[in-house]
């Protein structure tokens, strides 16, 4: 057992790659996966993946996507760590949905802004971009894919493509969100859009009797590698039951060729994994 | 090394659509067989494209149009493993009926909402003389036909400019003027080859800043050039 103290019920991995696509043009990974705290280990965990738009008009989406795992992960962890009354739980509730969505965002523009001064856009990229818009933060636009998981609820919030799946002990799949149906053909909601906070989907699920055993973020590029949405779903219990038979180190040291081999055989697209897993017992 | 989690890996499906006028004017000035010609000879150049992104399978198919609609090549066809039989023309342009066929393969299932999105080539020379705007609609009825690259290749001065613009529906992308055939080589070459390699990318964008529509960004167009001494349609 490698967990720093007895309090921990959950810890965290994961992998970014870069895409076979990528690979073949050149292109640097635009994913970005993020978790707090650092040690990947507590009673409470904050995961992150974001997928940085590959068009050309978003020369720094890679960027963005770094910026927007970072200050999720770092919002999200002081917004739970930092609840005065945890205990109530619809405060608690309230708050995530309605607060949470726009800090991200805020926050996420903040960050860019700064960026933006340090490293003015070059001509370029300001041609990539399209001089007619004014918003220079749409040369930074991505999605985000946001799980912390605490004491006494999981929250799940999402804006744009990718996927959330939670795994019972059982091994049932599950999704936390409802299906957005205009994430299709290429195009996701994003954090550079106005009114992007709007467009988040978000779940509290009060931790009740049972919790759930594995909790898996993805990139679209990894559900789009599989033939079909079965052969994607069947990654959580397969992982689950690789930690129960030789634990999360085994899938630590798996995923990074995992990921690869998925994208050269599957969609090309750079692919992001992150796992939140909570048994102690099997772990490690 | 423990066993890679999840069912079979596969690449995504980019399903590639020719929309061919085979209406009786088109067998004049020899317009078919220049078509036949153009497609012939684009087809190698397609396969090197497919070959330089093997992450997307380009599935090729066709679909002829005159007295009614028939698909021409109605197996979704590997396109290295495709070969274009001549088409032939004779009768009036039902266009309409063209569309709804394409539009029923568009729904999901058969096709998959993880594939690319899929291109659709339209070519005529003339006006439709079906209900055009029925089959239109049933084309944008389906979500993949709404968010299909659509180009549409005139051919010659009779082509109906305004039907192909509503089949295009974006203010951004006009109809392609083939004159001679000469220049509609150059442009079945373009979408055979340009429009094929940015579809098959797997960038994505953003839903609201997409205003254009264009959901696979068009890449430049040829050189139309101006009207010629060699235009004989």
């Amino acid at each position: 057992m490698n967990l720093e103290n007895d309090t921990a019920r959950w810890q965290a991995a994961g992998q970014s790659v870069r895409g076979a696509a990528h690979e073949r043009s050149g292109m640097p990974n635009q994913d970005a996966i993020c978790w707090r705290p650092d040690s990947g280990a507590g009673s409470s965990l904050v995961l992150a993946v974001a997928d940085g738009h590959g068009s050309s008009r978003y020369p720094r989406s890679h960027t963005g996507a770094s910026l927007a795992v970072e200050t999720a992960t770092q919002l999200v962890h002081d917004f739970v760590t930092g609840q005065a009354d945890a205990e109530n739980l619809s405060l608690v509730k309230r708050a995530a949905e309605e607060w949470l969505p726009r800090a991200i965002v805020r926050a996420w523009r903040e960050a860019v802004g700064e960026h933006i001064n340090a490293n003015p856009l070059s001509e370029i990229e300001l041609d990539a971009l399209g001089r007619t818009n004014g918003d220079l933060t749409k040369a930074y636009g991505a999605t985000i894919v946001t799980v912390a998981v605490a004491e006494r609820f999981v929250l799940y919030l999402q804006l744009g493509d990718g996927e959330i799946m939670t795994v019972s002990d059982q091994g049932a799949v599950s999704k936390p969100l409802v299906k957005d149906e205009r994430l299709f053909a290429n195009e996701t909601t994003s954090l550079c859009t106005a009114d992007a906070w709007s467009d988040f989907r978000v779940s509290f699920q009060p931790i009740t009797n049972e919790q759930p055993a594995l909790i898996l973020l993805a990139t679209d590029g990894y559900p789009n590698s599989f033939r079909d949405e079965a052969g994607f779903l069947k990654v959580g219990p397969d992982i689950l039951t690789t930690i129960r038979a030789e634990g999360l180190d085994r899938v630590k040291d798996n995923l990074e060729t995992w990921l690869t081999d998925s994208t050269h055989a599957g969609s090309g697209d750079d692919v992001t994994l992150g796992i939140l897993c909570s048994f102690v017992p099997f772990c490690g | 090394m423990s066993m890679r989690p999840g069912g079979e890996l596969a690449t995504r499906p980019l399903h590639f659509i020719w929309i061919a006028d085979c209406s009786g004017s088109m067998a004049i000035d020899g317009k078919i067989q220049s078509l036949n010609t153009a497609i012939k000879e684009a087809i190698p150049h397609m396969q090197d494209v497919a070959d330089e992104n093997p992450n997307a399978q380009v599935l090729v198919r066709a679909v002829r149009f005159s007295d009614g609609a028939q698909w021409h090549v109605s197996q979704a066809t590997d396109i290295a493993d495709f070969k274009w039989e001549d088409l032939d023309a004779g009768g009036v342009t039902a266009m309409g009926k063209a569309l709804s066929i394409v539009a029923d393969q568009l729904k999901i299932p058969p096709m998959d909402e993880r594939a690319l999105p899929p291109v659709l080539v339209l070519i005529s020379d003339g006006q439709p003389t079906d209900d055009f705007a029925g089959g239109l609609q049933a084309l944008m009825n389906e979500p993949w036909g709404r968010k299909a690259v659509r180009i549409a290749i005139a051919i010659g001065e009779d082509a109906d400019q305004e039907v192909l613009k509503k089949f295009i529906a974006n203010p951004e992308l006009r109809p392609l003027q083939a004159n001679n055939p000469e220049s509609l080589i150059k442009y079945i070459r373009w979408v055979s080859t340009a429009v094929l390699k940015s579809a098959s990318s797997p960038a994505s964008q953003s839903a609201a800043a997409s205003t254009s529509g264009l959901n696979v960004p068009i890449p430049a167009l040829p050189d139309a050039g101006g009207p010629s001494a060699d235009d004989v349609w």
